[in-house]
Parts: C-alpha cells; structure tokens; sequence
C-alpha cells in the first residue's frame, strides 16, 4: 500500500520464520551462556579443576564464534527482513521506540566488546579482571533482554499503548514481566543444552561425565519452571487471543501441541544424560539440541500465530493497514480503504482502476497488497492448494473475502476495498484454481452431517450452542432448514451460497435440526 | 506515475526528539562506523595484498600476520557502529530506506549472508596457527571481496533512495527484489570514492600497529609505518581523480551546492581537497625521514577531519538530493522526554564502562607481565 511490496514467491513469512527462529535459539544462548561462563570459570577456580578450565576456554571461542558472529549478524538479519517485508510495522516500531533500540544498542556493544576482551582475556589478565569481565558481559546481555523484551512483548499486548502513546505504557505491558521469566529461563536452559554440544565431545570419562552433570543442572530446573512462566504468561495474554491457540486457528493450535512435545522431550533427555553422564554420546546431546529449538521455534511460532492478524496488536493488521481511522494515518485505515477503495488509496499499484480488460491483473495487484503479507500462491500458506481441494465458485470466494474476518477465528483482517476490488480478486483466486466438472460426482459417496458442516460452513460458524447458525436455525424444522439453505446468501450479506450437492444439504439440514436439542 | 505520489505517507508517529539531536547522532554514529569499516577493510585489503603478492619480502609476510588477527574485531566493531546510524537513517528518512531496500531486496538481504560469510572467512585466517600457506591468503582475499560486494550493495542502496523518480520504472518491472541501481551515474564513482578512501584510511591501521611497536622494535615498526604511508599516498592521490569524477557525476543542482550554493558543503569540499593535499605532503616528507612519526601523527590527524569533514558533506547531499520532496528538519516533533534523558544518562555509564573495560583489559599489570 504505502511501501512496494517484495514479491517473494515462497513466502515472506517464511523467510522472517527462519531468520528469525535461529538467531532467537542463538541470542537466548548469548544471554544463559553469559552467566554459564563466570559460573564454570568460578567452579573450575574452586575445584582447582585444570581440565575443566581448559575445556571452558575451548567452549568460549565456540561460544564467541556463535554469540558474536551468528548471533550478531542474524539479529540484524530480523531487523533487515522485517524491514523488507513489514516496513509499515517496522517504522511504527521505530518511531515508537527508537531510544529504546537506542539504549539497547548500548547494551549490545558493551556486550561485543566484554565477549571479546573475556575471550581474548584467557591468556592474558588475572583471575579477578577475567572474571570481571565475564559479568560485564552477562550483564549488559541480559540488560539487552530486559530492553529487547519490552518491545517484542508491546507487539502483542500494547495495553495502554493504545490510547496514550506512552514509551513506557506500552514497554510495561501485561505480559511484560511473564515474557521476560519465560525467556530468562529458557536462556538458562539453552546454557546447558550447548554446553553438553562441546562437553560431549571430550575424549576424558571424568571431564565429560562432570560437564554432563553441571549442564543438566542448568537444563532441567529450567524446565521445571518454564510451565509456570508459560502458564503466567497464557493468562496475561487476553482469552479471545489465546483461544487461537486452543483449536480455534490450525497453525497456532499445532505449535501449542509441538510446543507441549518438544518441551516434554527436552525434559525428559536432559534427565536421561544423567543416567550415564561419563557415555552421553555427542549424537544424544544434539538431539537434545534439536528438540529445544523445537521448542523454541514454537513458542515464537505460536507468539506470531496468535498475533494475527495483526502486528501491532489493535494497532496495525499484518498486511500494513491500519485498524482504525486516526489523523496522520495517510488514508490508510481498513474504514478509509473500503469507502476509496484500495487501489485508489495505494501508491505502489501498477493498476489504478479496475477494467474489463485487466480485472485478472487488478485482482493479482490486490492479492500482493493485502494478502501476501500472510499468503503466496504455491508457497507458504498457498491459497491455490485450498481452492484446488474447496472447489469454491467465484461467488462463493467473494463471499468468503467479504468475511474473512469471520474466518478461523477472526486470523485474518477485513478485506478492505470496494465491491468492485473483491470482484476483481474473486476473479483472479477464481483462475487460480479452475473448477473441477468431476468434483461433484466424486462428491456422492457416503457423507455424513458433521463432515459437510466441518467442509462447508465451519470457517466462519463454531460447533456451539450459541453460534448463530444453529441459534438462527433452531425455529425449524428439516424441510424448512434445508430450504433456507439454498438461500444462505440472502441470509446475511456476508455468507457464501451453499454449494454441496442436494444430497449434502439434505444430510446437512436432518444432521443441523438434531443438534443441541 | 508521478514521483510524488509514489513516495510512501510519513509514519503518523512524530519524532520522539528534536530533530537536530537525530541529525547529530546520525553523522556522529556514522562517522565512527566508516572509520572502523575504512580499517577493517582497507587494512584487510593491504594485508591480504602483501600476504598474497609480497612473498619475497619477510617483513610484508610479517605485516600480514600482524593485521589479519586483529580484522575479526574489527568486522566486530563495523557492524556494531553501523547499527546506530542505521537506526537513526530509518527514523529521519524511512520512507526513502524501506522503500530503496524492497525495490533492490536480494542483493540487500545478500550483505547478511555475506557478512556471515566474510565474518567467519577472517576468523578461519586469524585463528590459523600458520599463516605462510598460500590458501590462508586466499581466503582473506575473498572474505574481504564479501566486504567489497557489501559496500557496493550500500552504495546502491544509499543512492537509489536519494532518486525517487528511478523508483517506479525499476520496481514494476521487477517485483521480485533483483535491482540494483546500475543506472545511477554516480553509482560507479561514488562507490569507488568510499572504496579509495578506505584504502587511504586503512593504511593507518597499519601505521598505528608501526606507531606501538616503535619502541620494542625500531626497524620493523619503521616498515610498517612507511608501507602504511605509502598505500595512504597513492590511495589518496587517486582519490583526486575519483573525487573529481564524483564531483562531475552529480546532477548540476546538487553539484553547485559545493560551490557556493551551500556554505557548509562548499567548505567541506575545500579541506577535503586543502587536507588530502597538505596530508600527502607530510606523509611523502615522513617516510624519507628515519622517524617518521610525528609526520605519521600528523598525517593521520588532517585525514581524520577531512573524514569528519566528508560525513557531514554526504549528509549535505543526501537533503539536496531529497530537498524536492521532503524535509526531514521540518517532522513533527514529540520529544520523549523521560526515555531520553535515560538513554543519555546509560550512554555515557556505557562509555565509561567500555572505557574501564579497555583499560583493564591493557593496563592492568598482570596484562602487561604476559606481554
Ligand atoms: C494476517 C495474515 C493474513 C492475511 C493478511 C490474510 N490471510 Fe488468509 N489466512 C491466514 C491464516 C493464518 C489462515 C489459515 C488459518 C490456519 O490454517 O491456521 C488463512 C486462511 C485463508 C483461507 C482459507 C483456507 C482454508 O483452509 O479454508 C482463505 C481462502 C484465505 N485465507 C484467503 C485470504 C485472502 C483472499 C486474503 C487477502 C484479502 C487473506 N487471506 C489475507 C492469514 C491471513
Ligand atoms: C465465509 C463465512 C461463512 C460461511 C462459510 C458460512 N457462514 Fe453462515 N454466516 C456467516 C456470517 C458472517 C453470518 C452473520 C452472523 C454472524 O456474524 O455469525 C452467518 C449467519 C448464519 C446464520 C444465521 C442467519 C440469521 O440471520 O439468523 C445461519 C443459519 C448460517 N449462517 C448458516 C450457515 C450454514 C448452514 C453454513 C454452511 C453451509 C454457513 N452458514 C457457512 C458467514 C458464513
């Protein structure tokens, strides 16, 4: 809309996805690694353990070769994305919290500086200065978590943000201070997990069997509070948000499922090393690896699911547009945009209005501005796929896009454009996918009510009592059910036709009266 | 279309303080990344040559081992110092960066992949225990080319959004993010402005390593300083014909801005040319003497405000070429008050932390006995 859009055929969420999971499974081990250097350095001082000191100078290059090269390079690498893909969001989030960043690249810089000079510093400084050192870096690490957090957190709960534009309003939001918990003791947890990846690999039973040991040490008490921490949190985030997560959305309901696996697993691993410390071979202590970063990659994946469709919560939807109308907002509000219509409104549209002639490419144009942000044709979350298996009619997309925000529990935004608009992009989705003339004999095979419900009507309606499709059909009986059926549209502006077959909506119609009786 | 109606609305936020503090951060910030960059790569670069290409000489293959293990810190500090300006850029003048980065987005998604690529290459070269075999060289070679392409790619970036009226022809026809901005007639000379210059200041790199070795070993740290002087001399006498090229390339507008148009641009430009003179000149005189540091000293000194000089010259150009259709001086103005006042008050306990940092980590007596 207001920025151009990079057409990325595979998918822009995908690529924030995978920069943005590895340096997040890099930066928390910045953080806990900090910490695991001064406290196996002071261990290794107390016992007057050689081995183990000339272990931890090996895992601190190992460490500075992945905090400060990788870690670095990918956290800008998120800004660069986001940048690419949301420049609206991003410039909100700039704008909003500039000296934020500011301060944080305070933190940052002392804690490249502090990595370097700590490992640098093996061979060169005293005990004490060494080790001063390592705390400098701990510290100004983990004052980058405190900043970083209040931003990220803003994202999806802003709290007060909304209304008063406050710094500090929207830093301190509700789930703040759970986020921050959640991500220290993961942070913590990650320590051990990539201590055991060097640890493992030492040739000594008794070096190895003692670094095994100590990292589950960081690991597993991690894990047993990370349930309360994520717990806390759920209950910060509002109930209608976090429903998404309970089956209302497929995507964030499968990343709360994995989440729950991973985490398991990782637990139970981690105790495992301590069955045998001295034989925990390398290939265990990477799957352990693996299982945390699914862990970890779920829990960013579920914080995004569920902040659809928005990026800033109650703010900006994901695909730029704003969510309410305010001066300033330079015409592009969801209210504006249906009144102007989206192709007069936006600057980076190669066409302008809509013809006869380039409806097709009017509707491609629509499709990159407001639903890319989320979609691609044949990628990431590719719609061709869904209208190949839907076989929807032109009408029946149109409907749909009237009443996307109906769908999935409201994950996606209102289509904001003029009837003219949604007509244009039903075309183009429509090409998409050309109907199928045998779909519909495929179709006879024995059905049952609940699976035409499920196939038919339960993007927009729920399986509940007080949903309006069997509230609003409760008055009556099959025949009359069925009836209405073949008029949904008419019922209310927003729904599709139903396009089963007779013998579906018959199925339907017996299956819909028996409900809820 | 019409260039105006394609630049992106301004972000309904106002600035979260003055704008003349953002502007002064701004070069400030960026001023201290070029710096650092010019020695990473400049010295990377003169180090990789005389590593490569200089094998007869033992004192060259010395130079090399000395300057490649300091490059990784160095890439270090570049990338750090370049977050601010970054930062800084996106709140000023967003509309014309985000929108610059989407229309070339591959090659700008590139820099980090090159970057991590460049970033381990001089690792593997400073962690090397023998640094004599030919395919060490190599890779610092290479890694170093990774920088090269990197610059280019800001280069790219930095001219492409300063010419809005380029935008739509590139954008439409291609969406996908394969631009970059070849038909920018001052691409080619610009970038090769910045690329000399950071030859030019990467060679103190090597004369400072001269300047700290004087005292232990006189003959060597005298090499250092006279290789150093001499890249620096032909590096900048080049410049002139670059620069001048540079000066030439740019639309006449923004050309006569440095000729009087503008007070500061102008001055600039003329202890740019005055500095690089009177630099060369002492420098030339220095390295014949058989100390030639208080020449060094001063050399190093003229360039530095020269370079100063230049930021604030770039910044000079950037609202010339941007001054049709935006001026970021006249952005509203919300100051964050409180958030700001903290921000400066951690920023001057961060650079006393760093400071005491750095002099612990050089100073302390138990650094100096290993020495
Ligand atoms: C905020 C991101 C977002 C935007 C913007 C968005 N969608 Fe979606 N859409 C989703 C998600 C998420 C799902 C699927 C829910 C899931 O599987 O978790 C979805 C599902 C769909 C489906 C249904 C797929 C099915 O399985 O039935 C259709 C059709 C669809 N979107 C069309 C569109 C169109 C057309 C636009 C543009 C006008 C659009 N979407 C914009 C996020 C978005
Ligand atoms: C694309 C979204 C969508 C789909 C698919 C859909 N509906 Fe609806 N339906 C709506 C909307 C929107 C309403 C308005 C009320 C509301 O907000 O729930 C509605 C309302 C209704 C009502 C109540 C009407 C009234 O005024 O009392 C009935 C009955 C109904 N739908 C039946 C169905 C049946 C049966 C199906 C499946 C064959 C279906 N709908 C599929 C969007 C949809």
């Amino acid at each position: 809309m207001n920025y151009p859009i990079w057409d990325l055929t595979f998918g822009g969420g995908l690529l924030i996805a995978v920069v943005a999971v590895t340096h997040v499974f890099v930066s928390h081990f910045a953080i806990g690694g900090g910490l695991f250097l001064v406290l196996t350095e002071k261990k290794a001082y107390r016992e007057d353990d050689t081995a183990l000191l000339a272990w931890l100078k090996r895992h601190t290059k190992f460490f500075v070769l992945v905090t400060v090269v990788f870690g670095a390079i990918s956290g800008v690498g998120i800004w660069f994305t986001i940048g690419l893909i949301h420049p609206a969001g991003t410039s909100s989030l700039i704008h909003a919290y500039v000296w934020g960043w500011a301060i944080e690249w305070i933190f940052f810089f002392l804690e490249i500086t502090a990595a370097l000079l700590y490992l640098y510093g093996w061979n060169k400084l005293d005990r004490k200065t060494h080790l001063w050192l390592g705390w400098i870096y701990f510290i100004a690490a983990y004052l980058s978590m405190v900043i970083i957090n209040g931003i990220i957190t803003f994202m999806l709960t802003p709290g007060n943000w909304l209304k008063t534009y406050n710094f500090w309003q929207g830093f301190f939001n509700p789930t703040y201070f759970p986020s921050l918990l959640l991500r220290t003791a993961f942070a913590l947890a990650l320590a051990g997990i990539y201590a055991l990846l060097t640890g493992t690999v030492q040739k000594d039973p008794e070096l190895k069997g003692k670094i095994v040991k100590w990292s589950a040490r960081w690991i597993i008490p991690a894990f047993i509070v990370i349930p309360f921490f994520a717990w806390w949190y759920i209950g910060n985030v509002p109930e209608i948000v976090w429903e998404s997560a309970r089956g209302k959305v497929p995507t964030a309901t499968r990343y709360a499922n994995y989440i729950l696996v991973f985490s398991i697993l990782t637990f139970l691993f981690s105790l495992a090393t301590l069955i045998k410390p001295k034989k925990v071979p390398f290939v265990f202590s990477l799957l352990i690896f693996l299982t945390a970063y699914g862990t970890m990659g779920s829990f960013e994946f579920i914080r995004e699911a569920i902040r659809k469709p928005y990026i800033i919560y109650d703010y900006m939807y994901a695909n730029s547009i704003y969510k309410n109308q305010f001066p300033g907002d330079g015409g592009l509000s969801i209210q504006n945009i249906q009144q102007e219509g989206l192709l007069a409104v936006s600057k980076w549209t190669a066409h302008k209005e809509i013809t006869n002639d380039n409806q097709l490419e009017a509707g491609e144009d629509i499709f990159l501005l407001q639903c890319q942000s989320c979609h691609t044709v044949d990628g990431y979350r590719g719609i061709r796929k869904v209208l190949v298996q839907n076989q929807w009619s032109q009408a029946g997309i149109s409907r749909r896009i009237s009443s996307l925000d109906k769908m999935f529990h409201a994950v996606m935004p209102p289509f904001a454009g003029s009837a003219a608009e949604r007509e244009a992009l039903a075309a183009y989705l429509a090409a998409l996918a050309p109907l199928d003339p045998d779909a519909v004999e495929t179709a006879e095979t024995e059905i049952s009510g609940e699976a035409v419900f499920e196939f038919h009507c339960s993007d927009c309606h729920e399986y509940a009592a007080d949903d309006t499709l069997f509230t609003g059909m409760a008055k009556y009986d099959v025949a009359q059910i069925s009836y209405l059926m073949t008029r949904l549209d008419s019922l209310d502006e927003e729904m599709p036709p139903f396009e089963g077959t007779d013998a579906e909506r018959e199925t339907l119609a017996r299956w819909i009266a028996e409900q809820f009786k | 279309m019409g260039t105006e109606t394609i630049i992106p609305a301004l972000d309904p936020m106002p600035l979260p303080a003055p704008f003349w503090l953002f502007k002064l951060l701004l070069v400030l910030t960026f001023f201290l990344h070029i710096v650092v960059m010019n020695f990473m790569f400049g010295g990377g670069l003169i180090a990789a040559f005389s590593g490569l290409f200089r094998k007869k000489n033992e004192s060259d293959q010395r130079l090399f081992k000395d300057i490649v293990p300091k490059i990784p810190s160095l890439l270090a500090a570049t990338i750090t110092l370049g977050i601010a300006p970054l930062l800084f850029v996106q709140v000023l003048y967003g509309q014309f960066f985000y929108t610059a980065t989407i229309i070339m987005a591959w090659p700008w998604f590139l820099v980090l992949v090159l970057l991590m690529f460049a970033y381990y290459g001089f690792y593997i070269v400073a962690l090397k225990q023998d640094k004599t075999s030919r395919g060490i060289g190599w890779v610092m070679l290479i890694s170093i080319f990774f920088i090269f392409l990197v610059g280019f790619f800001y280069s790219s970036n930095f001219t492409l959004m300063e010419s809005p009226a380029t935008w739509s022809a590139k954008y439409f026809q291609d969406r996908s993010g394969w631009n970059l901005n070849g038909s920018e007639s001052t691409l080619i000379p610009r970038f090769l402005h910045f690329l000399v210059a950071s030859v030019a200041v990467g060679s103190f790199l090597i004369i400072l390593t001269g300047l700290f070795r004087w005292k232990q070993e006189a003959d060597y740290a005298r090499f250092l300083i006279v290789r150093g002087g001499q890249w620096f001399m032909y590096a900048t006498m080049t410049q002139f014909v670059v620069g001048i090229w540079f000066l030439i390339s740019l639309p006449r507008e923004a050309m006569l801005q440095f000729m009087g148009g503008n007070m500061l641009a102008t001055i600039s430009l003329l202890i740019g040319v005055v500095g690089g003179l009177a630099a060369i000149f002492i420098m030339s005189n220095g390295i014949r003497n058989d100390d030639p540091r208080t020449p060094a000293w001063w050399a190093m000194g003229i360039t530095g405000v020269v370079v100063i000089f230049m930021a604030m010259m770039r910044d000079v150009l950037r609202t010339a070429y941007l001054s049709p259709y935006f001026k970021a001086s006249e952005l509203p103005v919300k100051t964050q008050l409180d958030v700001l006042i903290l921000f400066l008050v951690l920023f001057v306990i961060g650079i006393l932390v760093w400071a005491l940092m750095i002099k612990r980590y050089f100073f302390t007596p138990s650094a100096k006995i290993t020495e």
